[in-house]
């Protein structure tokens, strides 16, 4: 008897161990987890704060536009368009099955003007210029170029973070424009081809429904999913260290992070969209 | 160093090892620029520099040698100002007026204290997607906001300096130099904003020996010339005693060795004999290996 209740003694003391540990663990990753969250909210806050320098970042400026634009028209625009063309195909078919199938319009309007296009500039954006950032300003960072330019008195964050988040800002409204527009074509053509439902109808249906403010809360969105795309591969390139290995891991983190903060962000903004502009605006 | 890779024993008497050098007044005509003192940084439970006191004089080339993990890289960041000291002091003297210490500097005056700094990095730490025009002048493009033509010709001049054809190269990127030139174009600009100290890290690492004689004479040259102080970190030895006014060794974090060329070649410490014959036996390597 006394053997078993020394077993069980040291069996709880094992788990109770594993236990602690776990929870250590955990509390300890909660916690970084928190602190770098504290220092990209203040990386985006000192960026803000270097926006009067935009002039003397011109030149950047310009090269990570044409990095961050015209570099994802084509694959956005061509995602766009086929999600169009599939969401009518879906829709459609139950839609006829009603008779209502002149609505087309509206529904693809509506998902790709209030969700779609954002979500997916912000998808594109994140996996193709957000990579990109984090992997280029973390290798910068390995190979000292950051410490050279603070050595030399020049601010990182104005050099290398102002012109990137900067480049999103001015580029990612603009795609999600161009992936709207390219959406609502998609989706058009196949309503025309497949359920006879003419472009005059369908834009009419999309009219109906959505009005003026509808394309601006959009627009409004990806503005807020450039800042945090941005200023989250910034912070992670600025702060990556061990060298190859840690630059995948940046790159990694950054793509994660950015999916998992344009959502919930998303969330937040539509909520907000619903509650305060909406009753405003319409 | 972690307790895991801590030699278990040390046949050489670990304590008298790591018993760091007392920092003696400067001599006579000797002028005090940074003085470092019981300067500790710790990384988590790595106690990386455990209190290092040394003066650095004006316009002498002060050579910190020290075998891997050191702690030379450490107190090289220390120098930049991009770490500040978590105990002790670096007092900078007479470099940007008064004198101040980096740990309590405001910005203004870090700036300051970096813009009479040149900094030579390892892997020459040049912007690749900048042409070399472009990375030799960013100082003067970016802080000083020079005309172009100005920047220009003062890029021209430090790349004639550092004996680089400066037409040929100005408009490549430095994929397109050899590591030699690479190393070269970063001590360019390093030397581009005309800085009063000039730190090399590890700078001939790497290179082939035809080159690395080459940095060393360069080395000289701008000491010569320009009448900077050096601080070149490196654990090479026949760089050392090319350059070097004053030999200092850092092991374990503490500088346990200072002196000029001859008093260095006769101190009889087992770390600095051991870096001195290169031998795979002494306190560096007691406790790791086959």
């Amino acid at each position: 008897m006394e053997r078993i209740r020394t077993k069980h003694t040291a069996a709880d003391v094992v788990t109770r161990s594993h236990a602690a540990k776990a929870a250590e663990r955990t509390g300890g990753e909660l916690m970084k987890q928190a602190r770098n969250a504290g220092r990209t909210v203040l990386l985006f806050v000192d960026t803000c704060a270097q926006l009067p320098n935009t002039r003397r970042i011109l030149p950047q400026l310009m090269r990570q536009i044409e990095m961050a634009g015209f570099g994802s028209i084509v694959v956005l625009a061509l995602i766009a368009g086929l999600t169009g063309m599939i969401m009518a195909m879906q829709t459609g078919f139950e839609l006829k099955k009603m008779g209502l199938q002149e609505n087309l319009g509206a529904i693809i309007g509506a998902t790709f003007l209030r969700e779609m296009g954002p979500i997916w500039c912000a998808i594109i954006t994140l996996a193709r210029v957000g990579a990109a950032i984090a992997a280029e300003i973390g290798t910068m960072a390995v190979n000292e170029e950051v410490d050279a330019l603070r050595v030399m008195s020049i601010n990182p964050v104005r050099y290398l973070v102002l012109p990137r988040v900067l480049a999103l800002v001015i580029a990612m409204p603009l795609l999600t424009a161009i992936a709207d527009f390219v959406g609502l074509a998609g989706g058009a053509l196949v309503s025309q081809a497949m359920f006879d439902v003419t472009i005059a109808k369908f834009k009419e249906s999309a009219i109906l429904l959505l009005n003026g403010p509808d394309f601006w809360y959009g627009i409004f969105k990806s503005g807020v999913f450039a800042c945090i795309i941005g200023t989250i591969a910034c912070d992670r390139g600025l702060n990556t260290s061990d060298g190859a290995e840690g630059v995948g891991r940046a790159t990694t983190s950054t793509v994660v992070l950015c999916v998992v903060f344009v959502l919930v962000s998303d969330f937040i903004l539509n909520a907000f969209i619903q509650a305060v502009l909406r009753p405003i605006f319409g | 160093m972690s307790d895991a890779l801590e030699p278990k024993s040390h046949r050489w008497g670990s304590t008298s090892l790591e018993l760091p050098i007392v920092p003696t007044p400067p001599p006579e005509g000797r002028e005090v620029l940074l003085r470092i003192r019981d300067l500790h940084r710790r990384f988590g439970p790595r106690h990386i520099l455990r209190g290092i006191s040394l003066d650095i004089y004006r316009g002498e080339t002060l050579v910190i040698l020290g075998g891997s993990g050191s702690g030379k890289t450490t107190l090289l960041r220390h120098l930049m100002a991009m770490l500040r000291p978590e105990d002790g002091s670096i007092m900078v003297r007479g470099l940007t007026g008064g004198d101040f210490e980096l740990g309590e500097a405001t910005e203004s005056q870090i700036e300051q204290y970096r813009r009479n700094l040149g900094v030579v990095f390892q892997g020459a730490a040049l912007l690749n997607s900048l042409t070399v025009l472009e990375n030799v002048g960013l100082p003067l493009i970016e802080v000083d906001r020079l005309p172009v033509a100005q920047v220009r010709e003062r890029v021209v001049e430090a790349l004639r300096r550092v004996y680089l054809p400066a037409e040929e190269i100005l408009g490549l990127k430095p994929a397109a130099l050899s590591g030699g030139m690479r190393k070269r174009v970063g001590i360019a600009r390093a030397i581009i904003q005309q800085p009063r100290v000039i730190l090399y890290d590890e700078p001939t690492t790497g290179l082939d020996p035809v080159t690395v004689n080459g940095v060393n004479e360069l080395t000289l040259d701008l000491q010569r010339k320009l009448g900077v102080t050096s601080i070149v970190i490196t654990h090479d030895m026949n760089a050392a005693f090319m350059i070097a006014d004053r030999i200092a060794l850092l092991y374990k974090g503490r500088i346990v060795a200072l002196g000029d060329k001859d008093e260095t070649r006769a101190n009889p410490h087992p770390v600095l004999q051991q870096m001195l014959t290169g031998s795979t036996t002494g306190p560096l390597t007691e406790g790791f290996g086959p």
